[in-house]
């Protein structure tokens, strides 16, 4: 079943492609339907690994790169820390299901973040347990990078100002 | 010498074809396109038989002069030509149905492929690559 949920998400690409012209507009559309999903799926995610609260923006980074990744695609990312203030973080993936039979973006679509789902699903589901972000993709293989990388920028939110006072 | 292609139906025109060496292509277009006949008339002859992986592959089509034509028919009716050179007598048929096995598993790639359109002429590059490091192997 993992082959049908490649080719539907391929599909969907392919039919937004033909729906909008702009590679921006395709990748807002794929963010807006991810956060959709995020927003439903960290619920079940939640209910399903039972994790307990994530004390830090470490910790939930590697939570969504071991556990969630792990779970629901398959592939366990790897995630490292890139700035000093605690708060960026990268996913890098070197295998993504999603693009297995996808070779490479058409010419006329250079600018197409094809998994932009992903950045919306991670958006949303992390909104959902209070804990604002901005997710882009880094860098993609399907635009010549050597791996698949994305970014978390975790956004700093008002009650956090009062723990640091501590 | 090596050529193959790839046809769909209904309107048979190539999505792909590719010679080794490259000179009289030409020729090599109107032999596959002449062998597409014997390719219809083996299918028809088949009626309502079960398809199988033996019945995919046709099998030698018919010898001209100098060349050997084979055919292989997937189960969407998508025809595959191979025509080799008579002097190349090495090949033997188990070589050859492995190499009809080998399109058909890139061909099915690329048709996963969600911005390939069916129908479309073929041109991916991974492609490319398997059928010229297959034609290197023969020639």
């Amino acid at each position: 079943s993992g082959e049908l949920f490649v080719l539907t998400y391929g599909a969907l690409v392919a039919q937004l492609c033909k729906d909008y012209e702009k590679d921006e507009d395709v990748n807002t559309c794929l963010d807006r339907m991810g956060y959709g999903i995020g927003v439903r799926l960290i619920d079940d995610f939640l209910a399903r690994s039972a994790v307990k609260k994530c004390r830090s923006y470490s910790e939930t980074a590697n939570m969504i790169a071991q556990v969630a990744f792990k779970m629901y695609l398959g592939v366990t990312p790897t995630v490292s820390c890139s700035s000093a203030a605690g708060n960026e973080f990268s996913l890098i993936l070197d295998k993504n299901p999603l693009v297995d039979f996808v070779e490479e973006l058409p010419a006329e679509r250079a600018s197409l973040c094809y998994c932009n789902l992903l950045c919306g699903v991670i958006r949303g589901a992390l909104e959902m347990v209070h804990l604002p972000a901005e997710v882009t993709f880094l860098q993609d293989r399907l635009k010549g990078d050597a791996v698949t990388e994305i970014g978390i920028t975790f956004l700093r939110k008002a009650e956090d100002r009062k723990h640091r006072r501590n | 010498v090596l050529v193959s292609m790839i046809c769909s139906p209904p309107q048979n025109y190539p999505l792909y074809i590719r010679s080794v060496p490259t000179e009289n292509e030409l020729k090599f277009h109107y032999t596959v396109h002449t062998s597409l006949d014997v390719v219809d008339e083996k299918i028809s002859a088949m009626g309502k038989a079960l398809v199988d992986q033996r019945e995919l592959y046709l099998g030698l089509l018919y010898p001209t002069e100098d060349y050997k034509v084979y055919g292989y028919v997937t189960n969407s009716k998508v025809k595959f030509v191979m025509v080799v050179d008579s002097s190349n007598t090495a090949l033997r048929d188990n070589e050859i149905r492995s190499m009809f096995r080998k399109l058909h598993n890139s061909y099915t790639d690329i048709m996963c492929n969600p911005f390939y359109n069916p129908g479309d002429r073929i041109h991916s590059r991974a492609f490319d690559n398997m059928v010229n490091s297959m034609m290197m192997q023969v020639c």
